[in-house]
């Protein structure tokens, strides 16, 4: 067998442990409906400037109907619209919050497993320190440090988030250190950070991967905790979280203004974790049976 | 595995499900012992946010009105509606002919909370004085006294500086309580900042939890006696979330929510056992404007914007009716309030004084800051947000604590500021030059002049009218217009709306009536139950 057909047989087997599992593929379709809801939003919504900065006074408060399936909210937007294009907003939070952590979270990690002793000493105590909060306590504290804004949610989530990549990756990268081809690249005098960059890197990826797949639904619903409690996204922005805050105030009468960003809240969440599980269970032999 | 876990689960709700079963008939099995004739009558007071900042009625400028109201009483009371004053701790009062000199005879017999001391003339002397020597809160209402003389226990005399209306400014609603004086004394200054009182009203301090319930207990010798039908207790309950609160209406658990959002008392309307009662207020949405930063430095782009307000849409939609475009920078219903002195929504008129000012199409940004939570002020921001697109300015919307966002305002470099700040303000006593002083009065630091208004003719006109208004009222009036014409053609503040009043409130309450003068005061010893 030869090497490439070894890697075709292990996509394929992988392909066939996912697809049996009904519920991550239940969750991967929803995933890929969001990203292309996301992507598709100014063309798919019904009124494009609800999202942004129309209002239409005389039609507020309308329940769900055919010109507006979602109801309107208190300044007559469309709401549909409006859960539409906040999947943008999520998703672009997920993104670049996981993309941040991992860009502070991967070469701490690496340095600290790769080099040992003091260097990891100090760099694991920071890791402790940050970790010693929970994450969406740390990430309230420096939303409310940095100002209330969607870049800032960002920031905030990035940097409550990094701890959990740095130690994965250190484990991974104690191990690769001590296998035959690192030790034999630094016996050839290969510089340290390209031994890192080129066998310890790609060695310790497998399980990031992993973890940021389940994470990313922690994300999005971290980021919508922010915006509810006003720390995230400012009006009028689409945000879900701030959606379902300001609606609730309406839920008594208007049901339908909490209940369609929730839903979205909770379908996007849910999707993520379960192909974030999957994932999990594909790359981790021992949970492939049963 | 899964199917054992499942198990658990369903398990685990039946056990729930039986102790709430359980629980509930403990409950109904309490019942009828509610209905025990001897009950004490208790009323409760839902406030959206903590009732007491400052303990002290010496430092109090916040929400603490509505309680220390209950806990404490002034020499007299202000009545906007008929425009009188009614006797409360001076049974009478007088003026000298040149406005200089005032006299008060106070009432014998009233006793202070739990020392049992008797309210003399050292008490007022001492309860004024105390405040203007800390200097906290409304001090600058005592800013007219020179002196203060007790010729004997049962008399003040107030001399003044200048002939100021000193009337308004003991009946203030803030700043002007009396305590007593020997509790103090024998406490040290800081026992009252600490979560204690020593007033003379007709409810005393039981206890209070921060964030939680302030109990108030009534007095038992209260110079106007319990004869009648009175409340026992009165607590104030902190919940910030408007539909807890109408809920908490609805099912009779609480007997009056001022400042719930028009949402909650819309939905209230016509439920059973609530009333809604409107009343006026001299709570007005003000939007300073930092004139010390392009491009609102400039007159004429200031007036652009206070063009492009949509003041309609704001009052219909955003506060479906519950308030009335301002005019001029006095709420409607305080003396000195000017008619017809007002910006109209003119969006063409807005577009041309921007070409005017050099930005044809407009093309810049403005930051604008609201208190996080205020939900009217909120949707307010976003119809201006919506509006001001449409002449080409582009607002930005930002929530802040309204620590946060004041600090911002005080900002030491004035470019760092936001351009507008959105906030609620009423004033203190029922004097328009207080709205005028604190928000358009030259600033050394600054404090409430937030747009860093700064005009020589304004300041003097002003302290003149101030400076008139007690021995003739009609100037001070004619005054007070004249400096609020120049205040408009300047444009350095927004001004939006005047608030309504809305309550809601148990059909059982009797007796409340609402006082602009003492914003959402309740004066509960003239309210009692009857029904229910």
């Amino acid at each position: 067998m030869t090497e490439e057909a070894a890697r075709r047989a292990g996509l394929g087997y992988a392909w066939y442990l996912f697809r049996r599992n009904r519920l991550t593929l239940a969750g991967s379709a929803v995933v890929v409906l969001l990203v292309l809801v996301a992507l598709a939003a100014p063309w798919l919504a019904p009124y494009p400037g609800d999202a942004t900065a129309d209002v239409h006074p005389e039609r507020a408060l309308l329940p769900p109907s055919r010109e507006h399936l979602f109801g309107t909210d208190e300044l007559g937007r469309d709401l549909f619209t409006r859960v539409l294009f906040g999947s943008r907003i999520s998703l672009t939070v997920g993104v670049i919050a996981i993309g941040l952590a991992l860009l502070i979270g991967v070469p701490i990690g690496l340095a600290a497993g790769f080099f040992g002793g003091t260097v990891d000493e100090v760099l694991m105590r920071v890791c402790d320190v940050f970790m010693s909060f929970p994450p969406l306590l740390l990430s309230v504290a420096i939303c409310a440090m940095l100002g209330p804004s969607l870049t800032n949610v960002m920031i905030s989530i990035g940097v409550a988030w990094w701890p959990w990549y740095s130690r994965l990756i250190r484990s991974q990268a104690l191990s690769v250190r001590e296998r035959g081809f690192v030790e034999a690249a630094r016996a050839a005098g290969v510089k340290p950070w390209v031994v890192i960059w080129r066998h310890i890197l790609p060695n310790t990826m497998a399980p990031v991967v992993v973890q940021a797949s389940m994470d990313f639904g922690s994300v999005i619903l971290t980021a919508a905790s922010l915006g509810f409690l006003g720390m995230g996204a400012q009006p009028p922005t689409p945000e879900w979280g701030l959606l379902v805050s300001i609606g609730r105030t309406f839920f008594l009468d208007q049901w339908w203004y909490v209940t369609f960003p929730g839903l979205a809240i909770f379908m996007a969440v849910l999707a993520f974790n379960l192909v974030g599980d999957g994932i999990r269970e594909i790359s981790d032999p021992r949970t492939r049976e049963a | 595995m899964k199917h054992a876990h499942r198990w658990g689960v369903l398990a685990l709700v039946a056990v729930l499900a039986a102790a709430l079963a359980v629980g509930a008939a403990g409950c109904a099995g309490k019942g009828p012992a509610k209905e025990k004739p001897e009950q004490p009558q208790v009323a409760v007071y839902i406030s959206n946010e903590d009732p007491v900042v400052y303990w002290d009625p010496a430092d109090a400028c916040s929400n603490e009105v509505i309680v220390h109201n209950e806990i404490y009483e002034t020499l007299i009371r202000y009545d906007p509606v008929a425009d009188k004053f009614e006797p409360v701790l001076a049974t009478d009062y007088s003026r000298s002919p040149d406005g200089l000199e005032w006299t008060f005879h106070l009432r014998k017999g009233v006793k202070f909370h739990n020392t049992g001391n008797e309210m003399t003339s050292e008490d007022v002397k001492f309860s004024v004085e105390r405040a203007v020597q800390r200097g906290m809160g409304v001090s600058y209402i005592w800013d007219p006294v020179e002196e203060i003389l007790t010729p004997d226990p049962y008399t003040v005399v107030f001399k003044l500086k200048y002939p100021a209306a000193l009337d308004v400014v003991v009946a203030s609603s803030y700043g002007a309580h009396i305590v007593d004086a020997k509790a103090v004394r024998e406490h040290g200054e800081d026992w009252l900042s600490q979560g204690h009182e020593a007033g003379t009203g007709p409810y005393m301090l039981e206890s209070w939890e921060k964030g939680g319930d302030y109990v108030f207990t009534k007095f038992p010798d209260y110079w106007r006696g319990w004869e009648g039908k009175h409340f026992d207790k009165i607590v104030f309950k902190t919940v910030p979330d408007a539909a807890t609160a109408r809920q908490m209406m609805e099912a009779g658990q609480a007997d009056i929510a001022p400042n719930l959002t028009p949402e909650q008392i819309e939905g209230l309307r016509g439920k059973p056992g609530v009333a809604i009662t409107e009343a006026p207020s001299w709570k007005t949405l003000v939007g300073p404007m930092n004139t010390k930063k392009k491009p609102l430095n400039n007159k004429l782009v200031r007036q652009a914007i206070s063009y492009a307000v949509p003041y309609e849409e704001i009052v219909n939609t955003a506060l479906q009716g519950h308030a009335i475009q301002s005019s001029g920078v006095i709420p409607k219903g305080l003396w000195g309030h000017a008619e017809n002195l007002y910006y109209t929504t003119d969006l063409e008129k807005a577009k041309e004084l921007l070409s005017k000012a050099g930005y044809p199409g407009g093309g810049f940004k403005l930051v604008l800051t609201y208190p996080s939570g205020a939900d009217d002020v909120r949707r307010a921001a976003e119809l201006m947000k919506a509006s001001f697109a449409r002449i080409g300015v582009d607002l930005e919307i930002r929530a802040m604590n309204w620590e946060q966002q004041w600090d911002l305002a005080k900002n030491p470099d004035p470019q760092k500021r936001q351009d507008i700040l959105l906030y609620h303000w009423w004033p203190a006593y029922a004097d328009p030059y207080d709205n005028l002083v604190n928000m358009f009065h030259t600033e050394e630091d600054i404090l409430f002049n937030l747009a860093y208004y700064s005009n020589p003719r304004v300041d003097e006109l002003m302290n003149k009218a101030r400076e008139t208004a007690g021995v003739d009222r009609a100037r001070a009036i004619e005054l007070y217009r004249q400096v609020q014409e120049i205040i408009m053609d300047d444009a350095p503040q927004l001004c939006l709306y005047d608030r309504k009043s809305v309550f809601a409130l148990r059909t059982s309450l009797k007796g409340f009536r609402p006082n602009p003068a003492y914003q959402d005061v309740a004066f509960f010893y003239n309210c009692y139950r009857e029904g229910e």
